[in-house]
């Protein structure tokens, strides 16, 4: 495989939704493989249009989405399935089937990809542990608290071991404490090699990790704050 | 499908190969098999459906064959009736008869004497004072000529009409062909039928599947989000159409083994007031295997009609 030094460019990018909303307007930017990155900005400012387009759940009107050196607009409809096996994805609304157990959930990924059940049960455990809830494996999600099945889906998306990860709002319905714990997870994560994408608006703890903000605005970049000058306030 | 997907990815082989395909397989079959027993009322209602829908066509099939057997009984019954010249005399009538029954392709020559014809006559026609009122016998000798089974009645009929002393040969074959036209007329009915309901097995398959994927929509675009290839969002559907279709076949044998043994009583009651050892015939391994598998792939077309139209664009 062709390897890039880039995991995602974004050149000039815009997205207009059908009805003539701009969501983003002219995205150019660079994410260095192994690099971890906070997305930030108003509800509104894009951040979730620009997760999407990475993992094609939308195609950009206008511009070129690289992932590791491919267009990913280019992508055929036949495509697409291998690009999302490289990402794991943590939905804002999690994105769970509510009638499939956590442990079948976690597992699906592994089961698309046609990994044998040893190996299977191995790694959904391992991920559940990870995320802390390996005694709810043979729960179903609507028995869960918001926290909880933010924390499945946290768990499906790793379970894999994409090359990049990327996180809408991981910390939205979780508390202080255990939003810090998640965001120390996503870091570990990141210092095991995989590239992190973490859309939040939770400003205080963004500034705390010192790590790279890429600030929207009305759908445009308004700031890109390298690691180093964020400062702890 | 899904492998072919896999190469096109830019040489990204499918992590695996043969052996995951497989696993990816096992696993759709028995999600397919879990959706089902998931909801065990619905999926009992379309299974009858289509058993009844099946067993239409395949029951009529049934009938048919059993009347054919039938009718091959008693196309043996059938005699040609040589009417010979009336200057014969009794003597001449047995010289010809016993020459006859010598030829190939007959099976026997039973002479009928002019007296024995009137007698039979007006005994049928209730006339009992006709022969007495007549005063000489205006009929002739006949031969009843039986032929061997599977004989063509016309050419032996041609052959004994070139015989001497022969005046008509009489074939009474016309109310059995009538009874075959009438069956040919019903097979082709039931083939007819067999088609039309083959058809409304695939469309009753295709809209359960039609409904199965609507209530399904937000797991397939969870499916298609972790990275799920049309083909395993697909496989699940097409599985379940399969097994509908299995389901549906199985049910129609049981119907129409219930239904021949509720026969079974009256039709060997009746065929006991005609003296014979007629008994109704299950249908056939063949017949069986076809149902079966026929509706099986029935299933399968169907659910493939739905999931084209319904999975596009999810």
């Amino acid at each position: 495989m062709v390897t890039s030094e880039h995991m995602i460019r974004f050149e000039q990018v815009a997205k207009r939704y059908p009805g003539g909303i701009q969501a983003l307007g002219d995205i150019s930017f660079e994410l260095g493989r192994g690099e971890m990155v906070f997305l930030t900005g108003r509800s509104g400012a894009g951040k979730s249009t620009l997760l999407k387009l990475i993992a094609l759940l939308e195609r950009p009107s206008r511009g070129r989405v690289l992932f590791d050196g491919r267009n990913v607009g280019r992508l055929s409809r036949r495509q697409i399935p291998w690009l999302r096996r490289q990402i794991g994805i943590v939905f804002q609304e999690h994105a769970l089937l509510s009638d499939r157990r956590v442990f079948d959930n976690v597992a699906l990924p592994l089961v698309i990809a046609g990994v044998a059940y040893p190996e299977i049960r191995r790694r959904v455990r391992a991920a559940l542990d990870k995320v802390g809830l390996l005694d709810k494996e043979r729960s179903y999600p609507p028995m869960l608290s918001g926290g909880q099945q933010q924390r499945v889906g946290i768990a499906r998306a790793i379970v894999a071991k994409p090359s990049l990860l990327l996180a809408d709002e991981p910390t939205g319905n979780l508390d202080p404490e255990l939003s810090a714990e998640l965001m120390q997870f996503f870091v570990s994560l990141h210092e095991l090699g995989t590239t992190v994408l973490i859309a939040s608006h939770d400003l205080d703890l963004i500034r705390r990790l010192q790590r790279r903000v890429l600030v929207l605005k009305d759908g445009t970049l308004a700031d890109d704050v390298p690691a180093k000058q964020v400062t702890v306030s | 499908m899904s492998r072919r997907g896999g190469s096109q990815s830019g040489g990204v082989p499918w992590p695996g190969g043969l052996r995951a395909w497989a696993r990816r397989h096992a696993y759709s079959l028995l999600s397919s098999l879990g959706a089902l027993v998931r909801h065990p009322v619905a999926s009992l209602m379309t299974v009858v459906v289509l058993a009844i829908t099946l067993s239409l066509p395949t029951g009529l099939y049934m009938t048919l064959e059993n009347a054919e057997r039938i009718s091959d009984g008693w196309e043996r019954l059938d005699t040609i009736s040589v009417f010979l010249d009336a200057e014969l005399e009794e003597r001449d009538a047995m010289q010809l008869a016993s020459k006859l029954s010598a030829r190939p392709g007959i099976v026997a020559v039973d002479p009928i004497s002019p007296q024995a014809g009137m007698a039979e006559l007006t005994g049928r026609l209730r006339l009992d004072d006709v022969s007495e009122q007549i005063e000489t016998n205006p009929l002739p000798w006949v031969l009843e000529v039986t032929p061997e089974s599977g004989q063509n009645p016309e050419t032996l009929s041609r052959r004994l009409q070139e015989a001497d002393g022969v005046d008509q040969v009489v074939i009474d074959l016309q109310w059995l062909e009538r009874l075959q036209a009438i069956l040919a007329v019903l097979e082709r009915l039931a083939i007819v039928l067999g088609v039309l309901f083959a058809v409304a097995v695939a469309f009753v398959i295709g809209n359960t599947i039609r409904m199965d994927i609507q209530n399904r929509r937000e797991e397939i675009r969870v499916l298609s989000l972790v990275g799920a290839t049309d083909g395993f969002v697909r496989r699940p559907f097409l599985y379940s159409g399969f097994w509908y279709g299995l389901a549906g076949g199985l049910t129609a044998w049981l119907l129409i083994e219930i239904a021949l043994l509720a026969l079974s009583g009256p039709v060997g009651r009746l065929s006991g007031a005609y003296a014979s050892d007629f008994a109704l015939a299950s249908p056939p391994l063949e017949i069986i295997a076809v149902l079966i598998l026929g509706s099986g792939i029935l299933g399968i077309v169907g659910s493939w009609l739905a999931v084209s139209r319904h999975l596009r664009g999810l």
